[in-house]
């Protein structure tokens, strides 16, 4: 097995390999660190551009919890979340429910 | 020994679980070095035997013959007990041994002794013996002993913790679920039975026609086994297994969904693959499809990093099912993309193995050092556990299937082959990979970014090496894909692609 075998993968439309996409990573880090090096110098650590700010208010203790985080989005996916909460009803009964229903569906494509 | 290989990876942690007890008796130290060299020598053993697999094909050993290798009884008929190891078998239990070694170290300071550490290594070793056995066995008896085997250690592991009160009903319910899936096989089994008068896999496979009876076993075979893989609509229990078992054990309950899928493609592909129509390949992709969506959307709303992983575990499953369910679908059709689809869901289930390993344990470090596992009582670990930190994003990353790590490396596959039968199964499949990464970035926020917390106790090396060696094996097998997909997975998968034939012969002859 020849090295660069060893790194491509085939995957019978193209290929894949790593050494491309980290070279790709590397220019685009060289960018992003070309783009703040030119940016302002003001930052100072530890003065008042420290503190913290959510949502333009000033907070006392500043944790982001993780709930805090895309709050929005698992905002708009919560009817989705309540009805697959429902499936998930922790009654074992109800597991063995979707057992059975299961059961039917494969007999019907297997028999029929 | 090299003989004997197959046979000692299951007899050896089988005896030694129960010999753990007595060992513990003598010395706990002692004990700690007997179940981590019994791990050692099931990963050597495992080790070997992909090694003799890869090298030679398919390998028997008998049991109970004049030698291991006198498959036929006089009448050319199976009767004795039968290992029969292919490239699918031998790389089953590899993932088997290298998870065994990655769990075992993780677990020696993980549990104290108060809480039962002795016990817990029993039921280890005893799910570790079912895994290998279940993975080697070329008998559908023995199949059903080792699926029980592992189910009984399982649910032990699962339920350990009796002082809480969620343990021990996660255990009730797995155990209940797990029982109505080995009745279901066992019944497959009996009806086989009654119409071959036989069990070896091998012999009735060349047996099978496709009789109303074997349509009939096929689906006891199939929901059997979809509910112990965790198949949505069937995966409830799961998370709840998953969540509640010792951090450090429910690595070995991912192998243990693992070989039940790997059961599920050998039922498939060896026993029924001569009659197999492609309408059940159809029900793979679309319960793999539902599998990752549900998991990833459930993984959205979770508050315990236990529990959250544990649905980003069974999402991977849905990978799997969807590579291999392509590969089912059109093996007649489109065979160069079958194997593509093939290989993608067989390399994700070594790449699954490693990343989820290496989240379950870093989930154990968090809940060790800060004793919760609430995602809104977590925060700023990344400033005491950077090392913690840095595995659980690489993981994550991993799981997402970002480049260059191991997990994209199976999911490009799976995306090309399914993308030939449908471009809504990979737009499907890159959507939930997409809220998966949303889901772990979130989780990681939560854990390991904000203001410092005091972190106390340090974590031992004994949680750290495991670590180290799951990151490195999630990095390698992502900068070198090719050389991993063609020294062990190329063979698993043809081993269920086309080596059907070879299976049987190695058998049955001819």
């Amino acid at each position: 097995m020849r090295p660069e075998e060893s790194i491509q993968l085939i995957t019978g439309q193209g290929y894949w390999t790593p050494l491309l996409w980290m070279a790709a990573a590397l220019g685009t880090l060289l960018l992003a660190f070309l783009f703040w090096s030119r940016g302002r110098r003001g930052y100072k650590r530890g003065t008042e551009q420290d503190l913290p700010f959510v949502s333009g208010e000033k907070v006392e203790n500043p944790r982001l919890a993780a709930t805090h985080l895309y709050w929005g989005f698992a905002e708009a996916l919560r009817p989705v979340l309540r009805r697959l909460g429902a499936w998930h009803s922790g009654v074992v009964n109800d597991y063995a429910a979707w057992f059975v229903v299961i059961l039917a569906v494969i007999f019907l494509l297997i028999m029929v | 020994m090299g003989t004997h290989a197959p046979i000692l990876a299951i007899a050896v942690p089988l005896l030694g679980g129960f010999a753990t007890p007595l060992v513990a008796r003598i010395s706990r130290v002692l004990r700690d070095f007997w179940v981590f060299a019994i791990a050692l020598f099931v990963a050597v053993c495992v080790g070997f035997v992909a090694a003799q697999v890869f090298a030679h094909g398919v390998t028997v050993y008998v049991l109970g013959g004049r030698t291991p290798q006198e498959t036929l009884a006089p009448g050319a008929f199976p009767i004795r007990i039968m290992l029969t190891v292919d490239g699918m078998s031998a790389f089953m239990g590899l993932i088997a041994g290298l998870l065994a070694l990655v769990a075992f170290p993780f677990a020696l300071r993980f549990i104290p002794e108060e809480e039962g550490k002795t016990l817990s290594f029993t039921l280890s070793l005893l799910l570790l013996a079912g895994i290998v056995g279940l993975a080697y066995t070329g008998d559908l008896f023995n199949f059903f002993v080792f699926l029980e085997v592992t189910s009984i250690a399982a649910c032990g592991l699962i339920g350990f913790r009796t002082w809480t009160s969620r343990a021990p009903e996660a255990a009730f319910k797995t155990m209940l679920l797990y029982a109505l899936s080995g009745l279901f096989f066992l019944m497959a089994v009996a009806f086989l039975y009654g119409e071959y008068g036989a069990l070896n896999l091998a012999f009735l496979s060349r047996q099978l026609r496709g009789s109303a009876l074997d349509r009939v076993a096929l689906a006891l075979f199939l929901s059997g086994l979809l509910l112990k893989v965790a198949a949505a609509p069937l995966h409830f229990w799961a998370p709840d297994a998953y969540g509640e078992a010792p951090a450090a054990k429910t690595l070995l309950l991912v192998v243990n969904t693992q070989v039940s899928l790997y059961g599920l493609w050998r039922i498939l592909f060896t026993l029924y693959g001569g009659v197999l129509d492609a309408g059940v390949g159809w029900l793979v992709v679309a319960m793999g499809l539902l599998t990752m969506v549900v998991a990833a959307v459930m993984a959205v709303g979770q508050q315990d990093l236990g529990r959250l992983v544990a649905y980003g575990a069974v999402s991977q499953i849905g990978y799997m099912m969807l590579g291999v369910g392509v590969g089912l679908v059109t093996l007649a059709g489109r065979p160069d993309y079958a194997l593509v689809a093939l290989k993608g869901g067989v390399f994700h289930m070594l790449n699954d193995a490693l990343t989820v390993g290496l989240l379950f344990l870093c989930v154990g470090a968090v809940e060790w050092v800060r004793g919760t596992r609430d995602l809104g009582e977590l925060g700023g670990l990344g400033h005491g556990l950077p090392e913690v930190a840095l595995f659980f994003l690489l993981a994550s990353l991993a799981l997402a299937g970002i480049p260059p790590l191991n997990g994209f490396a199976s999911k490009i596959l799976i995306y090309h082959g399914s993308f030939q039968l449908s471009p809504i199964l990979t737009a499907v499949a890159v959507l939930a990979s997409i809220l998966l990464l949303a889901v772990f970035a979130r989780a990681f926020q939560g854990v390991f970014l904000g203001p410092r917390v005091e972190v106390k106790p340090e974590l031992p090396w004994s949680f750290l090496i495991p670590m180290i060696v799951s990151a490195v094996g999630i990095v390698v097998l992502g900068l070198v894909p090719g050389f991993f997909l063609e020294q062990v997975v190329t063979p698993a998968a043809e081993a269920l692609w086309r080596g059907r034939h070879l299976y049987l012969a190695a058998v049955l002859g001819g």
